[in-house]
């Protein structure tokens, strides 16, 4: 059955679906009630029409620019940088940070040919130069290329006058030091703080 | 300890499994027969690579497409398995039903040390071996040290690139970033040897008899081991030369080690045969250093080795063969292994990839 087969196919290059999981999700939609399918389909094609980037910070948003960048009661003062989008919505989702964001749409890594100039970094250079920003706080991921993009931040926006700070890295709360992983375990050592 | 393999169009040797369930196996036979393959199989189980440094397609029988082979392991009291597959020019390595992504966890889980022919470049050969030699010793008896040194690798790279692309603009970033992992890489390196050299100098000692000790010292590029304004000093220092050559010149892959006695370098003056014995025991050592660090006793392969060695020196060397859970060793069939043997010895006969079992079972 072409259709079946054609459906399977297109499920199993998602992310984290293989060959098994795709063909049930196919058997399911047939089986399920018909509006389902539907419904479903059009959201799915309705998702790249009503979100875009938000031409301020770069985040996903339905309205631009985005509710946090629109928002009166976020601190304009502090800009939390991060490599993707979806990084946003995972720091909202703690509701810690009151800040505003500046997404960078990716790390530097020479190695897979993205420089400097691949990413949005003049945009950030403009926010902080315009002035009112008093801390950027990068949370770039802590890996090589995470680290070089931080120091990279840092060295462009050096004269700025805004505070440059990195996210801590190191055991998860609630976690036991005897299960963390070498490389966690490596780095919360590297980045001990003074008591 | 491995109890068998089972083999499966992989190089010359049969299809079909060979029991190893004895603390020491040997395998005896003309040349070309089989038994380095035999060995090369055991350090794929245990490493994910060839200790010959051949690529995987070329473990495929003459003539097939695919190879698999699968370790069985005891210890504690607990089995477990490993397998290799290379099939469509990939290879996949499973542990009990699980993938093993990662090489790095398969070394630590059976710790197997190969002494072979060509460990004589360590004690006579290009720098790059003998750093090759320390790293390995290193990510056997540390972990977290195949981290540190894949970080320094892929900022090494990644520096190398920008140099030769004129990207002065990260560059001065990537010095940042290459110090720092070149510091923690160096600062390991650097205690790693001070207690290596102590285990190899006392089995030198021992088997060499040439009455003085000989130690090991770490020569970093970066002289002055922690300092990172030094360091950075001298990158910035070179840079104009990086350019021009697109490559890093400076750093921990330019360090050296050397092997001192009586504050004179040891390789230039010593004897052929000294400079094999040399090599020999630098493995001996390793074993020892990582049974001494991770407190378990490390699988031996010894290819061909005792071969290169007069009596005298042969016999001691297998008095000091460190701590083993299990010791394979390769012969010809005129040597005198029978000198060596042990009540609970294995001995195979080896011929055209045929393992026939010489203790009548
Ligand atoms: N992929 C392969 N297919 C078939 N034969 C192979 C393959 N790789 C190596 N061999 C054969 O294995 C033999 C060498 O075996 P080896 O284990 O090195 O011998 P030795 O017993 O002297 O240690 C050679 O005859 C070689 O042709
Ligand atoms: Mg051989
Ligand atoms: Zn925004």
């Amino acid at each position: 059955m072409k259709a079946l087969e054609d459906l399977v196919a297109l499920l199993s290059r998602l992310p984290g679906i293989g060959k098994k999981s795709a063909s049930r999700i196919a058997f399911h939609l047939l089986k399920a009630d018909e509006s389902f399918a539907r419904t479903l389909a059009e959201r799915i094609s309705r998702l790249r029409e009503s979100v875009r980037f938000c031409s301020v910070c770069g985040a996903y948003t339905e309205s631009d620019p985005c509710p946090v960048c629109s928002s009166p009661a976020r601190d304009r003062s502090i800009l939390c940088v991060v490599e993707q989008p979806q990084d946003v919505l995972t720091i909202e989702a703690g509701r810690e940070y009151l800040g505003l964001y500046h997404v960078l749409g990716g790390l530097i890594a020479p190695l897979d040919g993205v420089g400097p100039e691949n990413l949005h970094l003049d945009a950030l250079e403009r926010r902080v130069r315009t002035g009112g920003i008093r801390e950027i706080i990068i949370a770039t991921n802590p890996t090589v290329e995470g680290d070089t993009t931080a120091l990279y931040v840092k060295k462009i926006l050096a004269g700025t006058g805004a505070e440059v700070t990195r996210l801590a890295t190191g055991i998860p709360v609630g976690g036991d030091l005897e299960y963390a992983d070498r490389l966690t375990l490596a780095r919360s050592f590297r980045g001990r703080v003074r008591l | 300890m491995i109890e068998n393999l089972r083999f499966l169009s992989y190089r010359n040797i049969a299809d079909g499994e060979v029991a190893l369930s004895s603390r020491r196996v040997f395998l005896v036979g003309e040349n070309g027969q089989g038994k380095s393959n035999f060995l090369d199989a055991i350090y794929l189980l245990c490493f994910g690579s060839s200790f010959r440094g051949t690529r995987d397609s070329e473990a495929v029988r003459k003539g097939g497409s695919i190879f698999s082979l699968i370790g069985n392991f005891a210890r504690d009291g607990m089995k477990e398995s490993v397998c290799i597959r290379f099939e469509n020019g990939k290879k996949t390595i499973r542990s009990g039903d699980k993938p093993v992504r990662d090489r790095k966890d398969l070394v630590a889980r059976y710790p197997t040390i190969v002494f072979c022919h060509s460990d004589f470049e360590f004690a006579h050969g290009e720098p790059e071996r003998r750093r090759f030699f320390f790293d390995q010793t290193a990510s056997l008896a540390h972990p977290g040290y195949i981290d540190s040194f894949r970080d320094f690798r892929r900022v090494l790279k990644t520096r190398n690139l920008a140099l030769k692309g004129k990207r002065v603009n990260i560059l001065d970033v990537l010095d940042e970033q290459l110090v720092t992992y070149g510091i923690s890489l160096s600062e390991r390196r650097q205690s790693i040897t001070t207690e290596f050299s102590g285990v190899f100098s006392d089995n030198h000692e021992k088997v060499s008899r040439i009455g003085s000790r000989v130690s090991i010292e770490y020569r970093p590029s970066w002289k002055f081991v922690g300092d990172r304004g030094k360091a950075l000093d001298e990158l910035r220092r070179r840079r104009p030369d990086e350019l021009a050559l697109g490559t890093t010149l400076s750093g921990p892959h330019r360090d050296r080690f050397s092997f001192i006695e009586a504050a004179r370098d040891f390789t230039t003056t010593a004897s052929t045969g000294q400079l094999r014995l040399l090599s020999l025991l630098l493995r001996t050592a390793q074993a020892d250093y990582c049974t001494r660090v991770t407190g378990r006793a490390p699988v031996l392969l010894l290819d061909d080795v005792l071969l290169e060695l007069d009596p005298d020196k042969r016999s001691r060397f297998m008095e000091t063969l460190p701590d083993h859970e299990q010791a394979i060793f390769t012969f010809l069939p005129g040597e005198p292994y029978e000198t060596y043997l042990t009540d609970d010895a294995l001995v195979y006969w080896v011929d055209h990839g045929r393992f026939t079992s010489k203790n009548g079972c």
